[in-house]
């Protein structure tokens, strides 16, 4: 690590004490951009890393309220407004009891790099408040946000500020909070995302994170001059962006031959075709059932039951051409990766956050393959948000198909930053490089441009 | 609680009881006595022929100092009956002696010589005497004199409690109320017996005799007026003789004048005039009086006839304002059942002049009596409307009556909309003992009043007793077989085969021929339900469809299951779970319930709307509600998904709309009900029928129409669950249309019922329950007492010195005491790094995987399955899955709400894991990580340790007090 990184983050760490979260997202940020650190005195002289690790405003509030008992309540109330170079400020809220400054500031800070990427005109920011939706009723869901929105509406716009959803932030609560902003600001703007498609949501926001992946991966081989025709395709979770990467998947004509759930995952070597597609969707999202119910129906397909004591998971052994794992977290292990490299497969697109573990990233970047980080190969979800804001400006909402094909040049052309910029910096094909760098030079050169603020 | 007047109760009634006489006569006497066999024997003979339960003891002593002796050391003698002459002193010197002894008690002369009575009585002071009978060679003057003296003591009492009705006998001459007494009584109790008979058991026809009508033998005019005006509310009737002493003088005219006064002060009140001189007739009917002629052959009959007339003995006569006869009712269904027909005159005619309620008190039916007191045409819009008022006053007393005591089952008789009743004599089990409290619960506390907005009642149904168990073991000779046997389907198999009592048969077919609903067939024994030991699952239920066109063949299904529940009691589940108890299998006995299934039918299926369970105390609050706030869990269909897998939604009683289950839509997606159990009807004519509910997918209750009531759906376009089922999406079962919109008033009923079972219990209590919609029927299928932990029980920490402790916190969720642990899985505070949390999750799943089935203690660091790495360790439920207890202890450097078990919640609550939460830095609760460090570890990896104890290490929690300790091995 040189010298500038590290005293930087020493003093991050002075600054910023009992934070490691953020340290630790800082430090990762700050190692993959040495080449560019080296490379470009001007973003050390501008100060521009010291910068962007300051919040550009931390809005901290109080949001009383009062609970059906007619007893008094006071939560906290959070904005954390970190980067607004590129646009607006952009990212989601969270209502949770563990919600404070440190963690906030630490999510805020990854918003940034992830809006960024997008290519999409979005800052980065985040928030919240220690408000537990548990064991409240909806009114006093509604009053808590009411009285959030109370404080808050003077801090965002459509051009200033756009949170959107998060943990213990769903559609109700955007409901409630936009109901409250309108009211206080009598206009009618898209200062939240994630609203209900009769006001102003946009459509395949369900899709958008699957579908995206699957884009991600189709630019990935035609970079190579293939497509995903014809390709076996390994997808784990059954959720949905499994289930919309494997739609995707079969529009481009691929293969997929798994899906899994936390009980353990099918196999169906004849391919997952849009009947059984249609299967596992009703099953999922109709009746919840348990992955195995697709073996009780397709009889040529296996289940195979998860066993943690296992030090891989199957899932990924077996013959293929490509991956995404969409489930959860640390799902891909160094021995997994070795066993789809084994296999044959040479592209991973994270549908997933985080889906693969320090050792997989490492073992992928050595054997070369294509290999998309979820920050960049997930970001279809954070992209038709975006969209979602365009359609409000535009005070239009397209129709699916509008904004499928939008969704589809977004994920090119964040595939296209990723590679150019992998290339400019001398790690080509390193999409990992590619996606952290692309995502800090835009936002840096456009701190460079408008000047020390 | 003070019983309301709705209830009766009988037991207060007669204190004054003659349990032991002590007859004193002289050895002549004796003789006599013994003439015609064993006065001792024949005593209780003749009690015995009037089926009174019980009969005094006799002992004869032959001399007045020995009667004195033994009055003094034995003080068990309610009443010396003594003769005239005795060898050593008269019967009126034996009472005054005995006053001077203080020995309290009555004495009554008994003479055998009639002329010997007279010229006893004119040269005796007979103060000290309650009456002289004369012995007429019937023993049934010893059954009169016990009736007479107990009246006498009793009556000032029980008419005050209860309204006891008095009959006035007026007769001086000895000789003849020697003979009449004894035949009075003999009429009065045949008929009161017979009387009481509708829809009560055998201990409440004995109680109810206790309110049969007292007869006070009076013998003079100023003696009978003095009663009369003492008992005028009371007075069901009287017989007097026509010539009596009046002033100190014999009045041949006694009885007219005495008719003629009573008639102005009670114009109704039924009087019979007794003569020997049939003159009187016309003035006995001048006063109104019936006249009976003394020395009548037809005396007896004639008298009999008398009281069924006007004592209201006999059947009710339905007359027109001119007396003429229009119908007639034997009892009170049949009253009922008349009063819808007759003309609304006639109703109005008898209530004006209290006929209602002469008859129903000979039916010892006071507090209906009271209710049907002497109503006023005024008092009514019209006479259809007194119709209205009587018919209903009785529907509803009959209905809070069969309430009050489950009644021997009534073959002919049997209303299956409501009733409750048993075969067999022996005891009703715990389950069934638990619905007949409920059943006398809801009627004491009149709920149909105070909940108006549903009907909670007790399914209709019948109970086989224990003894019907024990004959089926004892006739068939599979006791010892079954204490014994392991194989459970070859039990199964014998009990099948075996001889079902054939008396108890022709009551079920009979029992079938009343209903034609589907009826679950369930365990009821002695040892479910006791406080301590819950029993929950133990034993099978089983459900019938009822449907089969032949009665035989659903007779056939009802008596396998039956025999199937009886098998269910020695299964090896059931023998392992008893011998974990301190009882015995020996000791276990099976009555059977056979009870209406609340529901409706859909196509095929049966189902109630839904059906849960609630507690009166929650083991895993959520705030706002706290654990004495009670808990509910429900679900769509029948009761097996809230008892079984778990997926039901649980809400508090006392805060209906508030989230206390889940914390996020996502979370009520993964973990809300998929599927609802109903009964299949058309399995009963397949030869594989099991008697058990079907699972169905909640698309089939969409397409019943049943989902509408209790479900949201969630829209994955907006990532909103809506109340309702109005718009697309997927379907929620989430009560949101009952809770919040209160389209059924379940909360506030569940709370009230909640309340009223736990002050019945006098403890924590859990019901189970089953909705139907259409009926607004919420049916009460079981009440039982929670187990939970003593209150004498030391769960507190402070209880215990620090350094026995693993662990202590006043911040626990769940409820009990685990002896069974041995491993414990610990995640160092200390050394924990925040940044490799997901690796920690990823080994504890390894030893959680490699520990299968072994139960063991969790202790780690930070939210337990947060999803945010930095806040806890990211674990899924079926990582830790086998922790039995776990704990959650603050970080060492960075403070985080504690999670108490959110992200885990619906397991924590479906398979009892403890929670405890300790946050030293805010003082609440440890944990000794020094001593864990010390531990030598069985296994360890970078970021967990798994340790291993020889001996257990015990937990106790205190659910009520949310305290709890982990003891060191």
């Amino acid at each position: 690590m040189n010298d500038y990184v590290v005293s930087l983050l020493a003093e991050v760490k002075a600054k910023n004490p009992a934070e490691p979260e953020f340290h630790q997202a800082v430090h990762e940020v700050a190692d993959s951009l040495k080449l560019v650190l080296d490379r470009y005195p001007e973003y050390r002289k501008a100060k521009i890393v010291e910068r962007i690790v300051e919040p550009e405003r931390v809005i901290m509030f109080r949001v009383p309220w009062v609970d059906d008992r007619g007893n008094v309540q006071v939560n906290r109330g959070f904005r954390i407004e970190m980067n607004s170079a590129i646009g607006p400020y952009k990212g989601g809220l969270r209502f949770h009891p563990s919600v404070n400054l440190g963690i906030l500031k630490f999510l805020a800070f990854e918003q940034v790099f992830k809006n960024s990427l997008t290519t999409l005109p979005m800052g980065g920011g985040k928030g919240g408040s220690d408000f537990d939706p548990k064991g409240k009723t909806d009114t006093e869901v509604m009053r808590f946000c009411q009285s959030f929105m109370t404080e808050l509406y003077r801090h965002i716009g459509p051009n200033t500020d756009v949170p959107a959803g998060d943990i213990g932030v769903g559609g109700r609560e955007i409901g409630y909070m936009f109901g409250q902003y309108k009211r206080l600001r009598n206009e009618f703007t898209g200062v939240l995302t994630g609203k209900g498609l009769n006001w102003g949501g946009s459509l395949i926001r369900p899709e958008a994170t699957g579908y995206g992946c699957v884009y991600f991966a189709a630019e990935m081989l035609a970079s190579r001059g293939e497509t995903l025709e014809g390709k076996t395709c390994l997808v784990s979770g059954s959720g949905n962006v499994a289930q919309y990467t494997v739609e995707k998947l079969l529009d481009l004509g691929a293969k997929p031959v798994t899906l899994s759930d936390s009980t353990g995952y099918i196999y169906d070597e004849a391919g997952i075709d849009r009947e059984k597609l249609q299967f596992v969707t009703e099953l999922k999202n109709v009746r919840r059932g348990r992955i195995q119910e697709y073996t009780t129906k397709f009889k040529t397909a296996t289940y195979t039951p998860l066993d943690a004591r296992m030090d891989y998971n199957p899932l990924w052994n077996h013959k293929a051409q490509c991956a995404f794992p969409s489930a959860t977290q640390n799902e891909i292990r160094g021995s997994d990766a070795a066993n789809l490299v084994k296999n044959g497969v040479y592209v991973v697109a994270e549908g997933a956050n985080m889906p693969s573990d320090l050792d997989a990233v490492g073992a992928f970047l050595q054997a070369k393959i294509l290999y998309a980080p979820g920050k960049a190969a997930n970001a279809g979800g954070v992209a038709v948000s975006g969209l979602e804001m365009a359609q409000n400006s535009m005070r239009y909402s397209w129709l699916r198909e509008e904004v499928d094909a939008r969704l589809r040049v977004i994920m090119k052309s964040i595939h296209k930053s990723c590679v150019e910029t992998a290339e400019k910096f001398g790690t080509p094909g390193n999409y990992v490089n590619g996606a952290n760098i692309a995502g800090f030079l835009k936002v840096a050169d456009s701190m460079l441009d408008q000047g020390v603020v | 609680m003070p019983p309301p007047s709705g209830l009766q109760d009988f037991h207060d009634l007669m204190r004054y009881r003659i349990m032991d006489i002590l007859l004193v006569a002289s050895p002549y006497d004796s003789f006599v006595l013994e003439e015609a066999g064993q006065i001792g024997e024949r005593v209780v003979g003749e009690f015995r022929n009037l089926d009174l339960h019980y009969g005094p003891g006799l002992t004869t002593v032959s001399s007045g100092e020995e009667a004195l002796s033994l009055v003094q050391e034995v003080h068990r003698f309610n009443i010396i009956v003594s003769g005239l002459q005795l060898p050593d002193m008269n019967g009126v010197e034996l009472a005054r002696r005995a006053k001077e002894l203080k020995v309290d008690i009555p004495v009554v002369l008994l003479a055998f010589d009639a002329r010997e009575v007279k010229d006893f009585v004119a040269h005796h002071d007979l103060s000290l005497i309650d009456r002289i009978f004369l012995w007429q060679g019937d023993a049934r003057i010893l059954l009169a004199i016990v009736k007479y003296v107990e009246d006498r003591r009793n009556v000032v009492h029980d008419t005050e409690t209860m309204g006891v009705q008095v009959i006035i006998l007026i007769e001086d001459n000895v000789r003849y109320y020697s003979s009449f007494l004894p035949a009075i009584y003999a009429e009065l109790l045949h008929h009161s017996r017979r009387l009481i008979s509708e829809g009560v058991n055998v201990n409440d026809r004995i109680m109810r005799m206790r309110a049969r009508p007292k007869i006070l033998l009076c013998s003079n005019f100023e003696e009978a007026w003095q009663v009369f005006c003492a008992f005028q509310d009371n007075i069901l009737g009287i017989i007097s003789d026509i010539e009596f002493p009046a002033e100190g003088q014999l009045s041949k005219t006694a009885g007219l004048d005495f008719a003629r006064s009573v008639r102005q002060l009670a114009p109704d009140v039924p009087i019979l005039l007794q003569s020997s001189m049939p003159e009187h007739w016309g003035g006995a009917a001048d006063v109104g009086a019936t006249f009976l002629l003394k020395g009548s052959p037809t005396l007896l009959s004639d008298l009999r006839e008398f009281m069924i007339e006007y004592f209201g003995f006999g059947d009710f006569v339905f007359r027109m304002p001119d007396s003429r006869e229009i119908a007639r009712a034997h009892d009170l269904k049949s009253l009922e059942d008349r009063l819808s027909t007759v003309p609304s005159e006639s109703i109005a005619f008898h209530a004006e002049r209290n006929h209602f309620s002469i008859w129903l008190k000979a039916r010892t039916e006071f507090a209906l009596a009271d209710e049907l007191r002497p109503l006023k045409l005024s008092d009514f819009t019209d006479a259809e409307d007194v119709r209205a008022h009587v018919i209903d006053t009785i529907a509803h007393y009959r209905r809070d009556r069969s309430l009050a005591a489950v009644g021997d089952f009534d073959p002919s008789g049997f209303d299956a909309r409501h009733d409750f009743q048993r075969i067999g004599g022996g005891s009703l089990g715990g389950k069934a003992r638990g619905l007949a409290f409920v059943r006398m619960l809801l009627g004491r506390r009149r709920i149909a009043e105070t909940i108006r907005d549903a009907v909670v009642a007790v399914p209709a149904g019948i109970v086989i007793t224990t003894d019907v168990f024990d004959r089926f073991l004892d006739e068939n000779e599979l006791r010892d077989f079954a204490l014994h046997a392991v194989d459970d389907q070859e039990i199964e198999r014998r009990f099948l085969r075996a001889r079902f009592p054939q008396d108890v048969r022709d009551d079920l077919y009979a029992f079938l021929r009343r209903v034609d609903f589907p009826l679950a067939v369930r365990s009821s024994s002695l040892l479910e339900d006791s406080q301590h030991q819950s029993f929950t699952g133990v034993y099978e239920t089983f459900m019938l469809p009822n449907r089969a066109p032949s009665l035989e063949t659903r007779l056939h299904h009802l008596v396998r299951a039956i025999v199937r529940v009886y098998a269910s009691t020695f299964s090896r589940a059931a023998k392992d779970y008893i011998r974990a108890t301190p009882y015995r299998l020996e000791e276990e006995r099976m009555a059977v319930i056979v009870q209406r299934i609340v529901g409706t039918q859909h196509g095929t299926r049966f189902y109630p709307d839904f059906a849960g369970v609630a507690r009166s105390h929650d083991f895993y609050p959520t705030p706002p509600a706290t654990a004495s706030d009670g808990v509910a869990a429900v679900a769509l269909g029948l009761g097996r998904s809230v008892s079984s897998d778990g997926n039901c939604f649980r809400f508090s009683p006392r805060f209906p709309e508030a989230s206390i289950q889940w914390s996020s839509v996502k979370a009520m997606l993964a973990s809300s009900q998929r599927a609802f159990w109903a009964l299949e009807l058309s399995d009963e004519t397949n030869p594989a029928f099991n008697m058990r509910e079907t699972q169905f997918d909640l698309d089939i209750a969409e397409a019943d129409g049943t989902l509408t009531a209790v479900a949201s759906t969630y829209s994955r376009e907006n990532d909103v669950m809506y109340d309702g089922i109005s718009r697309p999406g997927t379907r929620v079962v989430s009560f949101a249309p009952i809770l919040k919109h209160k389209t059924f008033p379940l909360a506030d009923v569940l709370d009230q019922l909640l309340a009223i079972g736990q002050w019945g219990i006098g403890a924590p209590v859990e019901i189970e329950f089953a909705v139907n919609l259409a009926k607004s029927e919420l049916a009460f299928l079981q009440l039982r007492p929670l187990a939970v932990a003593h209150a004498d029980e030391a769960v507190t920490i402070e209880a215990y010195e620090p350094d026995q402790l693993i662990c202590g916190s006043k911040s626990v969720l769940g409820n009990g005491h685990f002896e069974d642990i041995c491993d414990l899985v610990v995640v160092d505070r200390a050394s924990f790094d925040r940044a490799l949390s997901r690796q920690t999750a990823q080994d504890l799943a390894k030893i959680n995987a490699d520990l299968g089935k072994r139960p063991y203690i969790l202790i780690g660091v930070g939210r337990w399955g947060s999803a945010d790495p930095w806040l806890g360790i990211p674990v899924t439920w079926d990582q830790i899955s086998g922790a039995r207890v776990i704990v959650e202890a603050g970080f060492a450097d960075f403070k985080v709400t504690p999670s108490q078990g959110t992200h885990f919640f619906q397991n924590l609550t479906s398979f009892n894991v403890g929670y405890f939460t300790v946050n030293p830095d805010a003082g609440e609760g440890f944990v000794d990580w020094a001593w864990l460090k010390a531990q030598a570890a069985h296994r360890e990896t970078a970021t967990a340790r798994h340790l291993r104890f020889e001996k257990p290490i015990i937990v106790k929690m205190n659910g009520k007090k949310g305290e709890g300790v982990i003891l060191k091995p």
